[in-house]
C-alpha cells in the first residue's frame, strides 16, 4: 500500500517557464494537512512532462507566463494521462486571456483534443462543492488591480472526459495568489487556499 | 497675540470655569501661528501665515452634553459662550456613552517646543524653498514642494481641577522632483520639531537623485519580491494597523486583535521577535504632549514586545464596560530597529526592490489588515548589493501583519509624521521577504 494518498506533481515543459510561484505547493500541502485526513507527502515532486513517471501522478500542476508548445513526447504523455483519467490543473500566471501563455496553451489543447473541447464549466459544478462551498471560482487579488479595468474571470474552463474534469484551466493566477509562506495563512480572516483543497479533493474523486 | 503664556491661558480657562453653572465644564484653549511656503514648476506659488486662537467649552447636565467654539476672548464673549453652551446642553438628548470629566491628573512636561521654529521668518521660508529649488533648476529638473511650520500652545482645564499647559512646534516638508519629460520622479518627506534640524537642501537632493535615476524604468513581472522599504514607505502600511489596537474594535470583531467567537487576542505573538514598539511622550526624537485628547496623562508603555502585542487601548467608556483601566491614547509610536543605514541594507541584498514610497493606501480587509496601494517616486531593482535600474511602479496587496512576520533585517529608525502617520513615529527601514506586488502601475 502506498505511503501517501496524495503528492503534488509540478510538470516541467520545455517551451516556457514552468518554475513559477515556488511557495505555492508547500502552502497548498499545508492546507490539505490542516483540513483533510489525507496522508500527504510534504515534498513537491517536479517531473518532466516528457517523463512517463508523470502518468502515475494523482494530480499534476502546470503553469507559466510564456509559450506552451509541447514536444512530441510531452504531447503524447499529456494525451495519455488525460485518457487514463488523470487530472491536470493549469494556471495562467499572466491572468490575462490575451497573454502568450493563454493563447499558446489553448492552441495546444485544441491540437491535442479538438477545437471546442476546452469549455467554460458552470459555477454550480461539483468542483465548487467538493470540500468547501463556493458559488464559482474565488476572485484573486491579482485580478483586482484597482484601476477600474479589472480583468476578473468569473469562470474556469475545463476539458471533460467521461463526465470528469481532466484538465482544469484558470486565467485567475491562483498560483500567485497562493504563493506565500504557509505560516502567514493564520493572519487571513478567511484562508484563500481553501479553493485549492476543493481542486485536489475533486481530482482525487471527491 | 495668539501665542499665550501659561498664566495668560490659565486666566481665560479659570474665568470660563467660574462662569459655568452646569454639572461639569471642560475647557480647551489652543492658539499659535502656522506659516507656509509652496512651490511648483520651479517657482514659489504661495506663501502665508495664519495666527488664530480657539476656545472650546464643553458642559454637561447629567449625561446631556454640548460644546461651543469661539476665538473671541473678551469678557462679554466668554459669558455669551457659556450661556449658549448651557442652553444647548439642556436641549441635547442623553448620551448613552457619556463619561464624566476626568479627575485631577499629574502631568510630567515633555520637550515639545523649539525656539528655532518660533523664530522662523518669511525670509527663512523663502530660503528653505530656494535651497530646494536651485539645485533642481540647475539640473534642468522640475520641483514642487510645501514647507509648513507651526508653533502653538495647548491649555486645558476642567471643573475637577485639571489643568495642563504646554507649547508645541513642528515643521513639515515634502518635495517632488520630476524630469522635464515627466518620466523620472523622486519624492522626499521630512518632519522635525526643531527648525534647526531641517535641511531642505539635503532632503531635496534625495528627491533629485531619485528623479534622475528613475527615468527609463523597466517592467518587472508582478509577484512576490524581497523589498527594502524606506521608513516612510513602511510607515504607510504600519499606519493602517493602528486601529486594530483599539480594544472596542477588537472586542466587536473589527480588528486583527479580535478573537474568533469574541474577546481579544491581547498577549499573543503576532510578529517577528525583532518587532518592538513602545510609546513614550518624552522620547527625545519624537516628544509629544504628556496628555491625550481627553486630558488623561500619557505614560511610557510597551505596545509590542518581542513580537507579542501587549497593549490595547481602552477608551474611558469601553474600559468601564469591560472593567479595565482606561489609559491615555498614545501620541507616538517608536519601533526599534538595527544599526544599518538604508545603503547598508541595499549592499547586503542579493536580489530585491527598493521602495521609496507607498501611496494611495486603502483597506481591503480590516480583520487581516489586508491593504492595497501603489509604489511611487522611485522604485529600483537591486542585484548583488547594487541598485541596478529603475523599475515600473507596482500595486501591492499586503498586510502589515504579514510584513512584520517576513522581516529579514531592520535599519536605523527615522522620525515619520504627516500624511503617512496618524501619530508621530520612529520607523526603521525594513528588508522584507515575499512582499506581494500584484500588478503594474503606469504612474511615475
Amino acid at each position: 500500500m502506498a505511503r501517501y494518498d496524495f503528492y503534488f506533481t509540478r510538470l516541467m515543459y520545455e517551451s516556457g517557464d514552468w518554475d513559477v510561484d515556488q511557495r505555492m505547493p508547500s502552502n497548498i500541502l499545508h492546507s490539505l494537512v490542516q483540513y483533510t485526513t489525507l496522508r500527504v507527502d510534504p515534498v513537491e515532486r517536479i517531473v518532466a512532462l516528457s517523463d512517463p513517471v508523470m502518468l502515475e501522478a494523482p494530480f499534476c500542476y502546470l503553469a507559466g507566463h510564456k509559450l506552451v508548445q509541447f514536444t512530441e513526447a510531452e504531447a503524447a504523455n499529456f494525451r495519455q494521462y488525460v485518457a487514463n483519467g488523470g487530472f491536470v490543473f493549469v494556471d495562467d500566471c499572466n491572468h490575462d486571456i490575451d497573454g502568450l501563455f493563454a493563447q499558446s496553451f489553448e492552441r495546444q489543447m485544441a491540437q491535442l483534443f479538438g477545437d471546442d473541447e476546452l469549455k467554460k464549466i458552470p459555477n454550480n459544478h461539483l468542483l465548487y462543492r467538493s470540500f468547501f462551498e463556493f458559488d464559482g471560482p474565488p476572485t484573486t487579488s491579482v485580478e483586482l488591480n484597482g484601476w477600474g479595468d479589472d480583468l476578473v474571470h468569473d469562470y474556469l474552463k475545463a476539458i471533460v472526459v467521461r463526465d470528469r474534469i481532466a484538465v482544469l484551466y484558470s486565467n485567475k493566477d491562483y498560483g500567485c495568489e497562493w504563493d506565500y509562506d504557509f505560516r502567514n495563512k493564520r493572519w487571513y480572516a478567511v484562508d484563500n487556499t481553501r479553493f485549492a483543497v476543493n481542486i485536489i479533493m475533486y481530482a482525487l474523486g471527491g | 497675540m495668539t501665542m499665550m503664556t501659561e498664566a495668560e491661558a490659565k486666566k481665560v480657562l479659570d474665568k470660563v470655569l467660574s462662569l459655568a453653572k452646569a454639572d461639569q465644564c471642560i475647557v480647551q484653549l489652543t492658539g499659535g501661528r502656522e506659516g507656509n511656503i509652496r512651490f511648483a514648476r520651479n517657482t514659489v506659488s504661495t506663501s502665508g501665515e495664519v495666527s488664530d486662537l480657539q476656545l472650546v467649552i464643553s458642559v454637561a447636565y447629567g449625561s446631556r452634553n454640548a460644546a461651543v467654539t469661539t476665538n473671541d476672548l473678551s469678557d462679554a464673549s466668554l459669558a455669551a459662550a457659556v450661556k449658549r453652551v448651557q442652553e444647548l446642553a439642556k436641549l441635547a438628548p442623553e448620551n448613552p456613552e457619556f463619561m464624566p470629566a476626568i479627575e485631577k491628573q499629574k502631568y510630567k512636561a515633555s520637550d515639545t517646543f523649539a525656539q528655532s521654529t518660533a523664530d522662523i521668518t518669511p525670509a527663512d521660508r523663502a530660503q528653505a524653498a530656494a535651497d530646494s529649488l536651485e539645485p533642481s533648476r540647475k539640473k534642468g529638473l522640475v520641483a514642487a514642494g510645501f514647507l509648513q511650520d507651526n508653533i502653538g500652545f495647548v491649555a486645558h482645564a476642567n471643573s475637577n481641577g485639571v489643568f495642563g499647559y504646554q507649547k508645541t512646534s513642528g515643521v513639515d516638508f515634502t518635495c517632488t522632483v520630476r524630469t522635464e519629460d515627466g518620466r523620472g520622479s523622486g519624492w522626499v518627506s521630512r518632519n522635525v520639531d526643531d527648525f534647526k534640524r531641517m535641511s531642505t537642501a539635503k532632503a531635496s537632493d534625495i528627491a533629485i537623485q531619485k528623479a534622475e535615476m528613475s527615468v527609463d524604468a523597466k517592467a518587472l513581472e508582478p509577484g512576490r519580491y524581497t523589498v527594502i522599504l524606506e521608513p516612510v514607505a513602511a510607515a504607510g502600511l504600519i499606519n493602517m494597523m493602528l486601529g486594530g489596537f483599539d480594544a472596542r474594535n477588537a472586542d466587536e470583531g473589527r480588528s486583527f486583535m479580535s478573537k474568533k467567537g469574541g474577546g481579544t487576542r491581547l498577549g499573543e505573538k503576532f510578529f517577528d521577535e525583532r518587532v518592538n514598539i513602545i510609546t513614550d511622550p518624552w522620547h527625545p526624537d519624537v516628544p509629544v504632549l504628556p496628555w491625550d485628547g481627553e486630558g488623561l496623562a500619557r505614560e511610557k508603555l510597551d505596545v509590542v514586545k518581542n513580537g507579542v502585542v501587549n497593549y490595547l487601548n481602552y477608551s474611558r467608556y469601553w474600559a468601564k464596560q469591560k472593567e479595565k483601566q482606561a489609559k491615555a491614547l498614545p501620541g507616538n509610536l517608536i519601533m526599534s530597529g538595527g544599526k544599518k543605514s538604508l545603503e547598508e541594507l541595499v549592499k547586503g541584498t542579493k536580489k530585491g526592490i527598493l521602495v521609496t514610497r507607498t501611496w494611495y493606501i486603502r483597506m481591503v480587509d480590516p480583520q487581516s489588515v489586508l491593504v492595497t496601494g501603489l509604489t511611487r517616486d522611485g522604485t529600483f531593482y537591486i542585484e548583488d548589493g547594487k541598485i541596478m535600474y529603475p523599475i515600473k511602479n507596482f500595486r501591492f496587496n499586503e498586510s502589515p501583519i504579514t510584513m512584520l512576520n517576513n522581516i529579514e533585517e531592520l535599519g536605523v529608525p527615522e522620525r515619520i509624521a504627516g500624511d503617512e502617520a496618524a501619530v508621530i513615529m520612529m520607523i526603521p527601514p525594513m528588508k522584507i521577504r515575499d512582499f506581494n506586488f500584484t500588478s503594474l502601475s503606469d504612474a511615475v
